[in-house]
């Protein structure tokens, strides 16, 4: 194993990379696991302190998962050493932050050691429904807009993983959460084998293979962002732009039957009948083109066209929302 | 631009326009569905010219005369059975048949039984308004109980069919439902039946707002298109929604999907066998004489 960081020390049998120093001073290795609900936060960390005990350590895991369900916020602390005392990592004492999901990464970000922290976030982006107050099709969301390399630059070591799409293709999308396990596992000096005997009780039988593939998948990732040279990097992944539409309703009044459902279910409300009983767009600035309107139509007398805005309105409005 | 499947897909490309608007009345879930079957149609990408749409007698069946495609309007019932004989002949079509719930359950019950135990490559779309709405309002097999029609002032007395249950128990391959309010899952189920390589039985739930809503005081057509949420509780929410709230009255997406041989593949190899045998027998013949 090549890492930044050679001093190799022993602790308990076990050797540890960059935690060593905190292992031999018979401090616990602090491991904060975030991500969202859904995702196997709490797997991740069920099989890190369960290897950890394995290995003769005294191990402390807590977990916040209660209302999250899917979509709320998870965490996991595990504190693993000699001797481990309290459950929970204060403020700034987490040694690795693992964090499934990229704005939770930040979220937790301060509870990284400023000077040794080690930072290994999934670049995937579930935006919760409170940063999409604009409907409006390619509006700015309120989501995070720093770049897998600023973020980088603000801690000692970080790896932005795109374990998502790495999952993706090895064909099961939730084995995201193995791909960041490997890359945890290049930072802690168990072995990959005892991850991987760790790993195989933990996942469904079914999917053991796919699961010890993403393993070393992240395992790779970590030792090439480490070895290769600053032009041989693992692309990085980009956000996604943002790409502003202008929503045009094009009505076919021959076609209404004023019927009345397009109008009701606007969730919008930003469709009325007019004298002539055929339906109008009233407030054009309101619709988001959401198409509830052109599929409920019996009478297909709505279409709704998505063109790319030119206006400079639907950029302010969405500009106007940036926090 | 954005290019996904619902920006693309121009309904209007897929109508005989000339024929415009059409004669369903303002509010009829049939209007939802036909476009839910083109949307589908138009992202497996399916020729015009290989598209064959055979319909029955009453509202749902008129829906086939809207269709730029090949299409048969054919005696009250008996689509199933004109679509049949077309699968058969012309295995290189995709046909559907658009069917109402008394043209498909009533009058065409026995060849809905029929057509399911064979297993033909057929998609058959069932528009289920629960009333005969073209000759003015009559109890049909699906109405609900209690429920008003012109033949029962009273309230239907009787209980309704499932047809769902009765397409699989007859051993329809693919057995679907779906209401017209979920217009994106309406068109992913008609796709999935349309795929699949067997006789596809879709229940789409449709709404009569003039007739069967007016005469049963449901309010307007677009009250009667959210009762389909509230009332029908269909389960749409099944997989996304945990335990407390999973209850659903109406089970509603892919109900039943079976491997079984298709009976026009079969049909045609043992047409093959029988002729290639006729022929070793003719030869066989005229070696001896």
């Amino acid at each position: 194993m090549s890492g930044p960081n050679p001093s190799n020390c022993s602790a308990g049998g076990v050797q540890l990379l960059p935690v060593a120093a905190a292992a031999k001073a018979r401090e616990p290795i602090n491991v904060l696991i975030v991500g969202v609900g859904g995702q196997g936060v709490i797997m991740v960390s069920k099989a890190l302190a369960s290897l950890a005990q394995s290995k003769g350590f005294e191990v402390k895991q807590s977990e916040v998962h209660g209302m999250a369900k899917r979509g709320g916020t998870v965490f996991s602390h595990v504190r693993f050493g000699p001797q481990v005392w309290s459950p929970t990592i204060p403020k700034g004492e987490a040694d690795i932050l693992v964090a499934l999901e990229w704005a939770e990464g930040l979220r937790w970000l301060p509870f990284l050691k400023p000077d040794s922290g080690i930072f290994i976030c999934d670049t995937k982006r579930i935006v919760p429904p409170f940063a999409c107050l604009d409907r409006h099709p390619g509006a700015l969301l309120r989501y995070s807009r720093e770049t897998p390399a600023e973020v980088k630059a603000h801690v000692v070591e970080g790896y932005a993983i795109d374990a998502t799409r790495i999952a993706e293709e090895l064909g099961n999308v939730r084995a995201a959460n193995v791909v960041l396990i490997g890359a945890l596992s290049m930072s802690l000096d168990f072995s990959a084998e005892d991850w991987e005997q760790a790993l195989s009780e933990f996942v469904p039988k079914k999917t053991i293979a796919v699961n010890l593939e993403a393993f070393r998948l992240g395992r790779r990732w970590v030792e090439r962002a480490r070895t290769a040279p600053p032009d041989a990097q693992p692309a990085e992944t980009p956000a996604p732009a943002y790409r502003p539409y202008k929503v045009r309703l094009e009505i076919t009044p021959e076609w209404c039957k004023s019927c009345d459902i397009c109008v009701k279910l606007c969730p919008e409300r930003c469709l009325r009948l007019n004298a002539e009983r055929t339906v109008e767009l009233t407030d054009a600035a309101k619709c988001t083109g959401c198409r509830l309107c052109e599929w409920l139509c019996p009478d297909f007398a709505i279409r709704v066209h998505l063109d790319a805005a030119e206006a400079p309105g639907v950029v302010a409005a969405a500009e106007g929302i940036r926090p | 631009m954005i290019v996904d499947s619902a920006s693309a897909f121009d309904v209007r490309t897929y109508l005989r326009q000339e024929m415009m608007p059409h004669f369903l009345c303002p509010g009829c879930g049939h209007g939802i569905a036909l476009r839910a079957l083109l949307w589908a149609v138009y992202e497996l990408g399916l020729d015009k010219d290989k598209l064959a749409v055979v319909s029955g007698i009453g509202c749902a069946g008129r829906l086939s005369a809207y269709i730029d495609a090949n299409t048969f309007h054919v005696t009250h019932g008996r689509p199933l059975a004109y679509a049949t004989g077309l699968a058969l002949a012309r295995p290189d079509l995709h046909v559907v048949v658009i069917t109402g719930d008394g043209d498909c359950l009533a009058i065409g019950g026995n060849h809905l039984i029929h057509a399911c135990r064979r297993n033909l490559k057929l998609t058959c779309l069932m528009l289920n308004n629960e009333v005969y709405g073209m000759t003015g309002g009559q109890v049909s097999p699906t109405t609900s109980e209690t429920r008003l029609t012109t033949t029962t002032p009273l309230g239907n007395s009787e209980p309704n069919f499932d047809a769902c249950t009765l397409a699989a128990a007859a051993g329809a391959s693919f057995v679907g439902r779906e209401v017209t309010h979920h217009v994106p899952k309406l068109k992913q189920l008609i796709r999935a039946g349309l795929e699949h390589p067997g006789f596809a039985f879709i229940e789409v739930l449709s709404d009569c707002t003039e007739i069967f809503g007016r005469k049963n005081e449901l309010g307007s057509s677009a009250e009667m298109v959210l009762r389909q949420k509230s009332e029908l509780r269909p389960s749409a929410y099944r997989d996304t929604v945990d335990s407390p709230f999973r209850s659903s009255d109406l089970p509603t997406g892919i109900l039943t999907k079976t491997e079984r041989p298709e009976y026009g593949a079969a049909y045609r190899t043992a047409a093959a066998a029988q002729r290639a045998r006729l022929a070793a027998s003719t030869d066989q013949n005229k070696g001896r004489t």
